[in-house]
């Protein structure tokens, strides 16, 4: 073969390999110009999703004052560790990893992070709330290492509520947005808001703005540098009218007696709420954070129930404190005046039926006066007869007593005030007159809150005007304090004189005479006042309830204003099984001590230990109602309402 | 043995687009990795002593190196099996011997020895056309340094032996019809390789090719992210040290195997096109050096080196752009790597000096 031949042959194979280099590299141009010119916007946006973050940053809630500007609610810096999927290569290692770093429960973090599985990856799915420094620590190390690049630590602001609980079921508590919240439109996913008391009520204020912060990260998801930072907005400052000492005062005054129960005592005068007291109680602090499992199955299955706030939520029979309502009607209505007598001789026949006086031998002849300062049930039946239930529900309602209070706090319950009305529509029955009887001291269907009882107290105190207690006094937003006009008075009626001055001396005579709210007298202060026993359960339930380990003692009230002239302080003590109306008006002693020494700059009064109660009568025990009365014979308010 | 007259045939152009590309891979590198690190300092090591080592190619006659091609191959030989057996192990592979100052990787070098042996073997052949023995004999030189690096394993590096075998041939003369039986045997043997041959792992990166969106976080992410790389870069880049995909490390071994991702990031199309003029440029300079080569034994040496070295470089630029499976190849003369560099420049010094010898007899 001719060296030629093989010359030009190589020459044409090195011509093809020159060619097929040249296609080669013209295909490779051609990539990249698709890849960087056609493709560029649509690989540039995702190199930016690829570096950059949004996260956010969460708003501090507003801060709660007092009445006098003192701190009550403020925010503390708190960790939480989440794990955010999108950078997440094997989950189950991750949850593993983090679990054991962080001494969790491996099980438990899944199931967290399986509850937001269907959440954008790029949303941090916290897995610990108000971590501990050791657990911020373990995971900060891990991280440096790139073993959890997935897992971040972040700061957030947290709720701080002041120690031993204190008015808790005023401030209420916070936590995670609801399915249900979100769905409303009220929070973001994942966002903190109010559940309960003033912070739901007032979440919108008190929630703020949050904040975003874009950064740059790295492939290990490491922050490198900040672009943009948008600043979360503080909610707004609210002061409440509550004042701090006279809080703690009446708090003390529970924990002094040994009762759980409720309070509210407030300005008769506005409605401004000076203290709201439910016991037992809880503490909002567990909430700020994410409450874990077991404090919350603990919470619910209480069976004293802390979550619930007595004050507006628990119902119960008035008992004694209900002649008041009946008084005043009796009054108002033009029926009696306060010289009308009724003589008391231990009992009196209705219907038929003997209804008993607490006092064996009777009271004797007496006036609305004294009937009222000695709780002279025949007298108050006499009335009641006299009104029928219709008057005495319309007065109820008048004082305040019946229905809702518009308190500015969530999930109120009504008190009930029945009529006849209200028994055609509730049961399809007409009204027993007989029933009346029961009603007119405060027994059978009637069933109130203690809100309801403090908004009655109120209005006998100020002469008629209704007034609607609320807990919110001023906001701030953002350009100072701006005081909140109260809510509408519900209703003005003006008292005729004598009415008041016969319902002032007789409350006023219960603590400074010979009644039974002794325990309440403050020299200079007159306070005046009424107590009531509430049945928790008849006679004869009572014996079938023996040995069932239910607390079957009953329930005391005192309601109370100071001074009788010109009442500045006014309220409701519930003492929750403290057997005796009279045992609860020590809590109101020192809470109307606290007030006025406050007033006047003196030092505030310290509690003393109470020396066990001596035994004494209680005239506000109700009185045995005979078993052979059908629909009366209706048993005092359920404890915790319907 | 170094003639002053020879100095004016080396091929300058060649030279200094070698150096470009060399100097474009370094800025490269600086960029990807932070600044003047080590991993800098290591790779102006490497291309200084790869220039050492072009001149030392490059002054020895290719004849004479060609004449103990044998040597030479059996040394190298030698040194694959040395390393299998007590060479350094990293990333589950045994491909180095630990120098103490750097690692030597034997396997870069066993191109350029399989280049020289199978030259010699054509380049010498006077029997006319290649024969069928030829190609066996060749098939079997190549194949012995093939299996012992991709027992390492190194498959990306075994690979880019067979390109230096298929272009000898194929300018040697080799009949048409062979090639047609090779591309049959392949795909027949391609499915017994899948079963048999390949790792889970190999096995993945292929599959994972197909469809990178089916693993997005695992063998598809360096994939997707590759294209990220170059897509965003678009027409005049991000600008030096300003790549997001580089500088955060969404893209692995940036400095490695993903050079030439950087390089589009940073620099966009401009700077692509720049450098694939450059390696095309030597590419074709190369093969006009064969064409004018004195003998069919110059020739073959060139193209022989040429073959690895085209194969790797159109490989790595389109895994670089994610249009091809991640396999563990480097960019010759602009990724990071000191065995490469020196064994890559000592191959150029072979091709510079068939050209340079093309008129000395």
């Amino acid at each position: 073969m001719a060296e030629g031949e093989d010359r030009r042959q190589v020459t044409v194979r090195l011509v093809a390999l020159q060619a097929t280099t040249v296609v080669l590299f013209t295909a490779l141009a051609i990539g990249f110009w698709y890849l960087q010119i056609v493709q560029h916007a649509r690989f540039e946006e995702m190199a930016e999703n690829n570096h950059q973050r949004a996260l956010a940053l969460r708003a501090p809630r507003g801060v709660l004052f007092d009445r006098n500007s003192k701190v009550l609610v403020e925010n503390r810096h708190s960790f939480t560790i989440s794990i955010v999927r999108e950078h997440t290569k094997d989950l189950d290692r991750t949850v593993q990893l983090l679990a054991a770093v962080a001494s969790l429960d491996p099980r438990q973090v899944k199931q967290i992070v399986d509850q937001h599985r269907g959440e954008p990856a790029y949303r941090p799915i916290v897995v610990v709330e108000d971590a501990s420094l050791a657990q911020v620590a373990a995971i900060t190390a891990r991280r440096l290492d790139y073993e959890l690049p997935d897992v971040v630590v972040e700061e957030v602001p947290t709720r701080r509520y002041p120690t031993d609980a204190l008015a808790a079921h005023l401030f209420g508590y916070v936590g995670e947005a609801s399915d249900a919240q979100v769905g409303q439109g009220l929070a973001s996913s994942g966002s903190i808001v109010g559940q309960s008391g003033v912070e739901r009520v007032y979440n919108k204020l008190l929630m703020g703005e949050d904040g975003a912060r874009r950064v740059v990260v790295n492939s290990v998801g490491r922050e490198i540098r900040t672009l943009e930072e948008v600043a979360p907005k503080e909610g707004r400052r609210v002061q409440l009218t509550i004042d701090y000492d006279l809080q703690k005062a009446a708090e003390d005054g529970f924990r002094n007696a040994g009762f759980n129960g409720a309070a509210l005592i407030m300005d008769p005068n506005n409605g401004e709420v000076l203290s709201l007291v439910s016991l037992p109680s809880y503490d909002p602090n567990d909430f700020a954070a994410g409450i874990d499992r077991a404090t919350w199955a603990a919470l619910n299955t209480d069976k004293l129930r802390p979550l619930q706030n007595r004050v507006i939520q628990g119902r119960y029979s008035p008992g004694s404190t209900f002649k008041i309502v009946v008084a005043t009607a009796a009054l108002e209505e033009g029926l009696v005046t306060p010289d009308f007598k009724v003589n008391c001789s231990g009992g009196a026949n209705f219907f038929g039926r003997y209804f008993k006086c607490h006092l064996k031998g009777g009271h004797g002849v007496m006036d609305m006066r004294h009937a009222i300062e000695k709780s002279c049930n025949v007298y108050f039946y006499t009335l009641g007869n006299m009104l029928g239930v219709d008057k005495i529900h319309k007065w109820a309602e008048n004082l305040g007593l019946a229905g809702k209070t518009g308190i500015d706090l969530p999930n109120e319950q009504e008190s009930i005030v029945p009529s006849t009305e209200w028994k055609r529509q509730r049961t399809g029955e007409k009204w027993y007159a007989g029933e009346t009887i029961s009603v007119s001291i405060g027994q059978g269907q009637v069933s109130v809150t203690p809100a309801g009882m403090a908004a009655m107290i109120s209005t006998v105190a100020n002469g008629g005007t209704r007034i609607t207690p609320h807990v919110v006094k001023a906001i701030d937003d953002g350009t100072g304090w701006k005081d909140v006009p109260p809510p509408a008075v519900a209703s003005r009626i003006a008292f005729r004189p004598d009415t008041l001055s016969a319902l002032h001396d007789g409350l006023w005579m219960v603590v400074n005479a010979a009644g039974t709210g002794a325990r309440g007298r403050l020299a200079g202060r007159d306070v005046s006042g009424k107590t009531g026993t509430a049945q928790v359960i008849s006679l004869q339930g009572r014996e079938r309830a023996r040995g069932s380990g239910q607390d079957l003692r009953d329930h005391g009230w005192f309601v109370f204003f100071a001074p009788k002239d010109n009442p500045q302080i006014a309220g409701v003590i519930f003492a929750e099984h403290g057997e005796h109306g009279y045992l609860g008006a020590p809590i109101a002693k020192h809470v109307i001590e606290t007030y006025f020494a406050k007033k006047e700059g003196k030092p505030l009064p310290m509690l003393q230990p109470t020396v066990p109660a001596r035994p004494e009568a209680d005239p506000d025990s109700p009185p045995a109602i005979p078993p052979s009365a059908p629909p009366v014979a209706r048993v005092g308010g359920t404890p915790n309402g319907v | 043995m170094f003639e002053r007259r020879l100095y004016h045939h080396i091929d300058w152009a060649m030279m200094a687009a070698l150096l470009a590309l060399c100097g474009i891979g370094l800025v490269q590198i600086y960029s990807a990795t932070g600044g003047a690190t080590r991993v800098y300092f290591t790779q102006i090591y490497g291309i200084l002593i790869g220039l050492v080592a072009l001149l030392a190619t490059l002054s020895i006659d290719y004849r004479t190196l060609a004449d103990k091609s044998h040597v030479i191959y059996i040394g190298v030989v030698a040194l694959l099996v040395y390393v299998l057996f007590f060479g350094a192990v990293r990333g589950g592979s045994r491909r180095w011997i630990d120098l103490g100052v750097f690692n030597l990787q034997p396997s870069e070098f066993a191109k350029m020895a399989v280049a020289l042996v199978l030259a010699k073997l054509f380049g010498e052949s006077r029997r006319g056309p290649v024969t069928r023995a030829d190609v066996l004999i060749a098939g079997a030189l190549t194949a012995v340094p093939l299996l012992i690096v991709a027992r390492q394993p190194d498959l990306g590096t075994a690979v880019t032996m067979l390109p230096v075998l298929l272009v000898i041939a194929f300018v040697a003369g080799m009949p048409m019809r062979v090639f047609g039986i090779l591309a049959l045997a392949a795909v027949l043997v391609a499915p017994v390789a899948w079963k048999f041959a390949l790792k889970d792992y190999q096995k993945e990166r292929i599959s994972t090719f197909m469809d990178p969106e089916q693993d997005a976080r695992g063998a598809g992410y360096q994939q997707i992210q590759a294209r990220i790389t170059v897509g965003s870069g678009g027409l005049w880049g991000k600008g030096f040290t300003k790549g997001t995909q580089g500088q955060l490390r969404f893209l692995p071994v940036a400095h490695n195997d993903f050079i030439f991702s950087v390089l589009a990031e940073e620099q966009g199309l401009v700077g692509v096109l720049v450098a694939l003029g450059l390696y095309l440029f030597v590419i074709l300079r190369a093969i006009e050096a064969a064409r004018l080569a004195k003998d069919r034994l110059g020739a073959y040496l060139v193209l022989g080196v040429l073959a690895s070295f085209t194969f790797q470089v159109v490989y790595n630029i389109t895994m670089s752009a994610g249009l091809a499976p991640v396999k563990g190849l480097t960019l010759p003369l602009m990724s990071y790597g000191g065995s490469s560099m020196i064994a890559t420049l000592a191959g150029f010094g072979l091709i510079l000096n068939v050209r340079m010898r093309r008129f000395t007899n």
